[in-house]
């Protein structure tokens, strides 16, 4: 498939390995799944952003898309974009806040440090995945990501 | 008192003054003449000195220019010679002399005896009024309200009114002479050497003070001192102007009182604000999140196995996740149910028709396939948060669609009943199954269902919106119905005042 070497890379930060099943299980639909990277906690996502600790090695690709939890461990989401939208070099990563709630302080929080999306992931899962499939397809092959993100 | 009397009716009638002069020329002629018989020559110039004297004294200068001539003509004609004749000799000149002299000193000495008898009378009669005054003024100073007392620097108490009488419950003759602070057992509200120091320093002195009456009460007063000083400056008593405020002390304090307890009860709602904040915060976000996953794997196990096990499987599979839902639907309306509760409501004139309309399209697709007869009368104005009176009319017009789903041919009626004059009342009524007057008190609770829920869905969540937001408001809600004849819902608002309403 053409599309298929176009595809852009996905961090997911998020903590719960429920929700990293079933957002993986959803994205498989594109097969979107193999291109994420998934980051258990703030501290781990800011690690592989900077390419230090464990992702000392990798190439220094910027994602085409985080998707990212607001409650984690350690750092919390608010914090890690914070980090992200104050870095010369990573603000320019689309950064979508995939969370469980609505809570209005947390919505004005994000989008005033500069999120590019905020989506509240539906309990039903058909409209779980619809929304998934729809987030994967819209970041990783429809929008045309910034200079400097991987693309295959 | 006679001596003024004469004075002054000499000095006001010249007649009377000049014919003294006459008279006492005259009289003294008439001593001097028989005198004269008696070989007592020289008794005529003394004779005539006091005529002219007596004069002078009481008649003033005019008179006693008149004497001197009337007393020199006299003198010239009967004793200086020769005798009986009117001749001027130079003999007659030293007489003349000592007339002019003793008459001008006499006059003289009566000027000032005048003046000062003058300055002593207007000295006198200054005194009588300013007497006369201060009478009149310490009998004011007992009309008045105020308790006025003045006590010397030995706070020794030398004047009592009427008002320190009735406030203190001393007469003045029990307190005059008694130390003051010693009678009333002040409590002065600083150092005594403070107050002291302050009212030499300015003069003046005014605070809070507590006392205590002749009946053993306590009361407050807010007093004011005055120092009075002598003509040397030196602090020679006090005045004291006090009023009573105990009982206005005791509503202050009360005010306090009720403030701190409610500045107390502010701080305990906060804080249990806070915490249902908290509360739905994690309502929010940790219940959906498991909620997700039961139904996200259900999901999943169903494609899986759902073509290898029976229908039982299937059912109960169906059934977790159809429970799932519920639960989800449940989370989000007891959320927004508590949000209500929390969010400020930002007030502006929301017109109802306008809401009705937006409503209906929120409901569109509950009445698809519905057979419904809507009959929407003219509405009002309305004046509130928009979003949530639209809340309110989304709740109310879904539960008479629902309600109705039984019904062929369904009826849903919506309009502004009469209020009053200072409330709007607007109702949704339908020709549904109704309900039974008995439990109508349970309608607005919150999870509260007068039906079965596979029979008619919902969480019974809405009809407590709907109160909630009314009562924000500060209106009312209220139902009719009849089992299996229809239910109608009403809620009220006041009106506001003034330019805020323009219906």
């Amino acid at each position: 498939m053409e599309s298929m070497n176009r595809l852009g890379r996905i961090l997911m930060v998020e903590d719960d390995p429920k929700d990293v099943e079933l957002t993986l299980t959803a994205l498989e639909e594109y097969n979107l799944a193999n291109e994420v990277v998934v980051a258990r906690d703030g501290e781990k996502a800011l690690d592989y952003l900077y390419c230090r600790g464990e992702y000392k090695t990798r190439s220094s690709d910027n994602p085409a898309v985080i998707l990212l939890d607001l409650k984690l461990p350690k750092v919390d989401g608010l914090e890690v974009l914070k980090e992200i939208k104050s870095n010369g070099k990573l603000r320019i990563i689309p950064v979508v806040v995939l969370t469980s709630s609505k809570e209005e302080k947390d919505m004005v929080a994000s989008y005033k440090l500069g999120v590019n999306a905020y989506v509240v992931k539906p309990v039903d899962f058909h409209d779980f995945v619809n929304a998934i499939k729809e987030l994967g397809a819209f970041w990783a092959i429809i929008n045309e990501p910034p200079p400097g993100s991987v693309r295959k | 008192m006679t001596q003024p009397k004469l004075h002054l009716q000499f000095a006001h009638s010249s007649v009377l003054r000049y014919g003294l002069a006459v008279v006492s020329v005259a009289m003294a002629l008439a001593i001097a003449l028989p005198v004269q018989h008696y070989k007592f020559r020289e008794v005529g110039l003394p004779l005539f000195l006091f005529a002219v004297a007596v004069t002078a004294w009481y008649a003033g200068v005019g008179p006693a220019a008149l004497s001197i001539v009337l007393s020199s003509l006299c003198f010239d004609y009967f004793f200086a010679p020769p005798l009986y004749s009117l001749s001027f000799t130079l003999a007659d000149v030293p007489a003349l002399l000592i007339l002019l002299t003793f008459a001008a000193l006499i006059t003289r000495f009566s000027t000032v005896r005048h003046r000062v008898e003058g300055e002593l009378r207007q000295a006198r009669d200054d005194l009588q009024i300013e007497v006369a005054e201060r009478t009149q003024q310490a009998s004011l100073l007992n009309l008045t309200h105020d308790s006025i007392f003045v006590r010397d620097m030995d706070f020794v108490i030398t004047f009592w009114n009427l008002g320190a009488q009735e406030l203190y419950g001393w007469a003045a003759e029990d307190a005059i002479g008694k130390h003051s602070n010693q009678l009333l057992q002040t409590v002065f509200p600083a150092p005594l050497e403070e107050v002291q120091a302050e009212l030499l320093r300015t003069g003046r002195w005014a605070g809070e003070l507590k006392r205590t009456t002749a009946q053993g009460a306590t009361v407050v007063v807010a007093a004011r001192y005055a120092l009075r000083r002598d003509e040397q400056a030196r602090p020679v008593a006090i005045l004291e102007t006090s009023n009573d405020i105990t009982e206005r002390k005791r509503r202050e304090e009360e005010i306090q009182g009720l403030n701190q307890e409610l500045a107390e009860r502010s701080t305990q709602l906060e804080s249990i604000n806070k915490e249902l904040e908290a509360f739905a915060y994690s309502v929010s976000h940790d219940l959906r999140a498991p909620l997700r996953h039961i139904a996200g794997f259900t999901e999943l196990l169903h494609k899986k196995v759902s073509s290898v096990v029976d229908e039982k499987s299937n059912r109960y599979i169906a059934m977790i996740l159809d429970s799932a839902k519920r639960m989800g639907n449940l989370i989000d309306d007891l959320l927004a149910f508590s949000r209500i509760g929390r969010a400020e409501t930002q007030k502006t004139a929301v017109s109802l028709a306008q809401l009705v309309r937006e409503a209906l399209a929120d409901v569109r697709q509950d009445t698809e396939g519905r057979n419904i007869a809507w009959k929407i009368g003219a509405l009002p104005e309305f004046y509130g948060d928009r979003s949530m009176l639209r809340l309110v009319l989304v709740n109310l017009i879904s539960n008479a669609i629902k309600f109705t789903r039984t019904r062929p041919q369904a009826e849903i009626e919506i309009g502004c009943a009469d209020g009053n004059k200072d409330n709007l009342v607007v109702f949704v009524r339908d020709n549904g199954v109704g309900f039974d007057m008995k439990y109508v008190n349970k309608l607005f609770g919150v999870f509260q269902r007068l039906h079965e829920s596979d029979a008619f869905e919902g969480t019974g969540i809405g009809l407590a919106t709907v109160q909630r937001i009314i009562h924000r408001h500060g209106g009312k809600v209220w139902a009719e119905g009849v089992v299996d004849s229809g239910a109608t819902f009403y809620f009220s608002a006041p009106k506001p005042q003034g330019h805020l309403w323009r219906a």
